[in-house]
């Protein structure tokens, strides 16, 4: 196996509206990141979140997967909503001297495609990212991606219910992904 | 004539390590010849490559390197440079294959490393022959209980030497289950901008930095501030105190072993650690039966660190095992295996992959936040002036204790012994003008010892 399967794309589009709601939400969803502010974005999220980031593999195409121990849900994230607090918790102890002076995160969300989701009032939503993070003298990281999300219409409007980030680097050159993607 | 002084890079009255052995590239290509090209390395745990064909491909140093089980079972190691003009030979990082054929003229290996075909042979080579363009081997390769370690020295210590009494530490992992050990998951590979000593002698030795460069990520984990987390060290919350009896760091050159020695304290940072609990204390009664009571009670279960000279980190509790390997004097990548009981229930392995994940994968919680530091003490070096400077690793020396395993232990998980060891280490293979003379003599070692009567050490 080599990278992880991407669900198939689903076929029926959102009206309109649907989609520049979706697009404005993605937005705001980043800009809230790029401002630390770690609460109210995860009160952006569904009780039942689900949160991943799968590893992309160098194995062959046609790679035999025999018996080796390797491989298996190779995760980087595999979170819910309690653990995702604890890293907000963490990001706002004021005792992670690496973001002190701060990192400047900047997120660029692009290619948003909004599908009718499998569930009733949840949209499949895909997109690319671009994660630029600025800290100290001269550290520069980008990381570029794409994400599909499950987006669920709720009372107080879209939330976001499940998320995969595909981070297509196999050797993270990055200190710490200590980031919400 | 060594080409550095040693006696001065390294001061190990002192304790002192000059700054430019982390920086001089001139340094690192020696570090190449004298330590990687050399000491044994880990390749591979065997539960990686099971079958005929199964192969992965690592690194010795900076080397490139493609360890294969051949179709005869054998396990054999090879540089991963074809044998015409040089190119890779496998791109892939694991898999299973008859073949490594290389991208650019199509010469192609069988898993025994000989040159098994070339295109056009008969057209354009007058009777070549074959047998001289095998796969350039790895000098030895040796398994110890499942794992797998190669060097490119013909001569010097066989590995079961080369591990010495470290062995003693290591058997509690690798026997403590009748099935041994397994490596699980897709390894995590981190880029850090380093000198690949700092994460070693981290790893193996720091206890001091864990509640203060830690001390964000130790808030939060360990489910929430119950303070278990900086029990384990014996720190009280907030870096109030620190209680330095019970736990030990061990020098058994040329490896270190540090251990909380409680029996159970290894899984304190999980945040669910109840299902890993029950299983060891399921399985104690049968370790003791099998290692003995000092094992069995108080290694089995601890946090327990094995740092194997120069670049594996074994890791109990946390449970993950982790090579360093090194980039060029400023750079290093870490790799990171989630480790496990081969016989464990999948719901035990579950706590303990999640648990790697959560905390020294990539994006693990405590995992990013030693990279400021081993990149500003490498690279700041690259000012004239910082580099004539000295770090200092002074704690606890001369401190010793009372311990029936082998040895030589001092109190505390907070104590600077391993790193000291290490860098002892790194000066004696790299002054050494033989590969015969990279172990310490064993009579120096025993002199080392405490004055207490050396058990029993059984070496399987």
């Amino acid at each position: 196996m080599g990278n992880p399967a991407l669900r198939a794309v689903p076929r029926e589009e959102v009206p309109l509206d649907v989609a520049y709601r979706v697009e404005r939400f993605l937005s705001l969803e980043a800009r809230v990141l790029d401002e630390e502010r770690y609460a109210d974005w995860l009160a952006l999220l569904t009780e039942d979140v689900s949160y991943r980031m799968p590893i992309p593999r160098n194995t062959k195409r046609k790679n035999r997967p025999g018996t080796t121990s390797l491989g298996g849900d190779g995760l980087i994230y595999d979170e819910t909503l309690p653990t995702l607090r604890q890293r907000a918790l963490r990001e706002d102890t004021g005792l992670v001297w690496l973001n002190d002076p701060p990192t400047h995160h900047v997120r660029l969300i692009t290619n948003v495609e909004t599908f009718v989701g499998d569930a009733p009032s949840t949209y499949d939503v895909r997109s690319k990212f671009m994660l630029f993070r600025a800290r100290r003298d001269r550290d520069r990281v980008s990381h570029v991606g794409w994400r599909e999300d499950i987006l669920r219409e709720t009372s107080a409007g879209l939330r976001i219910a499940a998320r995969t980030v595909y981070l297509p680097e196999r050797v993270i050159t990055d200190k710490n992904l200590n980031t919400f993607f | 004539m060594s080409k550095f002084d040693y006696s001065d890079l390294v001061n190990a009255k002192d304790a002192l390590q000059t700054r430019s052995i982390f920086w001089d590239p001139a340094i690192y290509q020696e570090e190449l010849k004298q330590i990687f090209n050399r000491c044994w390395l880990f390749l591979a745990h065997e539960s990686q490559i099971p079958e005929p064909g199964d192969f992965i491909r690592t690194y010795m140093g900076e080397d490139d390197v493609i360890v294969v089980r051949g179709q005869d079972k054998k396990v054999r190691a090879f540089l991963n440079a074809c044998m015409h003009r040089g190119n890779k030979v496998c791109q892939a990082e694991w898999g299973q294959t008859k073949a490594f054929t290389c991208s650019y003229h199509g010469w192609s290996y069988d898993t025994s490393g000989r040159l098994a075909a070339v295109p056009l042979e008969k057209d354009i080579y007058d009777n070549l022959d074959r047998s001289r363009f095998g796969l350039a081997p790895v000098a030895r390769v040796e398994n110890y209980k499942g794992l797998i370690f190669g060097t490119f020295a013909k001569e010097g210590p066989s590995l079961a030497e080369y591990l010495g009494d470290v062995s003693w530490y290591l058997d509690v992992l690798l026997e403590a289950s009748p099935g041994g050990l397994e490596l699980i998951g897709t390894p995590y590979r981190v880029e850090v901008p380093g000198n690949w000593k700092l994460p070693v002698e981290n790893a193996i030795g720091d206890g001091y930095h864990v509640t203060w460069a830690h001390a964000g990520a130790m808030r939060v984990v360990g489910t929430l501030a119950t303070g278990r987390s900086e029990q384990v060290l014996g720190i009280g919350a907030e870096n109030s105190g620190v209680d330095l009896s019970g736990a030990i760091e061990i020098n058994v050159p040329p490896h270190t072993v540090l251990s909380s020695l409680d029996g159970r304290s290894g899984y304190a940072l999980y945040d669910h650690p109840e299902k890993v609990l029950e299983y060891v204390e399921q399985n104690r009664p049968d370790v003791i039966k099998r290692l003995g009571e000092l094992r069995g009670r108080s290694l089995y279960g601890s946090e327990t660190h094995i740092g194997i000279f120069p670049n594996l980190q074994v890791i109990q509790g946390l449970n993950f095992l982790r090579i360093i390997h090194p980039r060029g004097p400023g750079a290093f990548e870490v790799w990171t295996f989630a480790m496990v009981d081969k016989n464990m229930p999948a719901a035990v392995k579950e706590v303990i992959e999640k648990n790697v994940r959560a905390t020294f994968g990539p994006a693990g919680l405590l995992e990013g936040d030693d990279g400021d530091f081993t990149e500003a003490i490498t690279h700041s070096a690259s000012g004239y002036a910082t580099r004539q400077l000295k770090g200092w690793l002074g704690m606890g020396q001369g401190r010793r204790v009372p311990w029936d395993g082998p040895g030589e232990a001092s109190p505390g998980l907070v104590n600077e012994l391993c790193q000291r060891s290490f860098y002892e280490q790194w000066q004696r293979t790299m002054s050494a003008a033989s590969v015969l003379d990279i172990l310490p003599p064993k009579a120096a070692t025993a002199t080392e010892l405490a004055a207490e009567p050396v058990r029993e050490v059984v070496n399987g």
